[in-house]
């Protein structure tokens, strides 16, 4: 086995937002309580990939589908939802060597922050391809909706239109928010590991999704007005 | 109330939700059919949040695109292993489309939406106007210094004098 050849210099502010998901900010009270519950125990497979590059399946097989689901949630069309799956992987592979473990002790037992700059790398690739969309618009925004929906996977295994509506309403929250809801209901990540991708406190983030909701909701007609 | 009251009553309210989706995220995660009771949540998005947890699966890219990730994935990897072997930093990890993904490791501001990309024609805009706005100037002072001397410009200056006289 080799020894990663890692630089200090090449090291220092590759993950360094990743850091503020694990303090514990907010009100007296919630100060006691463990905010990490849900943060994956991936430092051992980060160690083997860092110390063998071959050993990076591991990791990918885990979070493939978590990537592409964000990916597609996000480009609402496949092919670019594998494309920027294929570019989140690449540059995580061959920029693994720069990963700092962030997660402290006291986080838990093989607490690890590789989930959080994965997404970071996710989110800044799919945020390229929505701008480079918009600046070279092939089809109109309706237009493109439909045809994705036409696609679309789950619809078809559940065969709802409310499913359908869903997503369509998720897909009309702006920036941040909408990241967030998917963050939150696709990937299942905690407050803690949306606020370390998104680079937002965990208070900003609750509050996102708090938003995030209330306007679902009017999308939806669900609040009664 | 006052817009503090207002801005903690929201962060209350905020916590409210994420309590609830966490109890509700974590019975979906070990198949519970009933969904968690919550009598502070308001019921409109208690509903939401049920229906967005039901509606948004999570999705799976097909076997085919998998293994054929997994293989280039295997590729740079062992470019990177020789590399390694070979005492290079980065290792040889093949030219193409690889060479600007470093580019997307970074914080969350480095790709915003709707950031970065304006600014530069921002600037351009700035000079590009600065510049025409010196060189117009310069024209203007070379006109005046020089009259023309076309027999349409000489026959407007004489009349403009007699006009003057």
């Amino acid at each position: 086995m080799f020894a990663w050849p890692i630089r200090p210099s090449a090291r220092a502010g590759c993950n360094t937002v990743a850091r503020p998901a694990f303090r514990r900010v907010g009100r007296p009270e919630e100060v006691g309580r463990p905010r990490l519950a849900h943060l994956d125990l991936d430092r051992a497979l980060v160690e083997a990939a860092q110390a063998d590059a071959a050993r990076f399946e591991a990791l990918y097989r885990k979070y493939l589908a978590q990537v592409y689901s964000y990916a597609y949630y996000e480009l609402r069309d496949h092919h670019e939802a594998e494309d920027a799956t294929e570019r989140t992987f690449l540059a995580a592979l061959t920029n693994l060597h720069r990963f700092e473990e962030r997660a402290r002790p006291a986080d838990g037992d093989g607490a690890s922050t590789f989930r959080v700059w994965l997404f970071q790398i996710a989110r800044n690739v799919v945020a390229e391809r929505r701008r480079s969309r918009r600046r070279r618009p092939e089809a109109s925004l309706d237009e493109a909706a439909t045809v994705a929906d036409d696609l679309d996977i789950a619809a078809q295994v559940s065969g709802r239109a409310e499913a359908t509506e869903a997503r369509r309403a998720v897909s009309r929250l702006t920036g941040d928010r909408r990241r967030a809801v998917i963050l939150r209901f696709v990937d299942e990540m905690s407050t803690a590991e949306i606020a370390g991708t998104l680079g937002r406190s965990e208070g900003a983030v609750r509050v996102l999704i708090h938003r995030a909701l209330r306007s679902i909701a009017r999308d939806l007609g669900e609040d009664g007005r | 109330m006052s817009a503090p009251g207002w801005r903690d009553r929201d962060e209350v309210d905020a916590m409210t939700t994420d309590r609830y989706l966490d109890a509700l995220l974590s019975a979906h995660a070990v198949g519970a059919a009933r969904t968690p009771a919550s009598s502070s949540l308001d019921p409109v998005l208690r509903s939401v949040a049920e229906r967005l947890s039901r509606d948004l699966p999570r999705l799976h890219p097909s076997f085919r695109f998998e293994e054929g990730l997994w293989l280039r994935l295997s590729e740079v990897a062992r470019g990177i292993r020789a590399g390694a072997a070979a005492g290079t930093d980065q290792g040889l990890v093949p030219a193409g489309a690889i060479d600007d993904l470093a580019a997307f490791v970074g914080g969350p501001d480095h790709y915003a939406d709707g950031a970065v990309t304006v600014r530069p024609l921002l600037v351009g805009g700035a000079l590009t106007s600065a510049a025409l706005s010196i060189a117009g100037a310069a024209y203007v002072a070379w006109r005046l210094s020089h009259p023309s001397a076309a027999p349409m410009a000489r026959a407007i200056r004489a009349v403009s004098r007699t006009r003057l006289a």
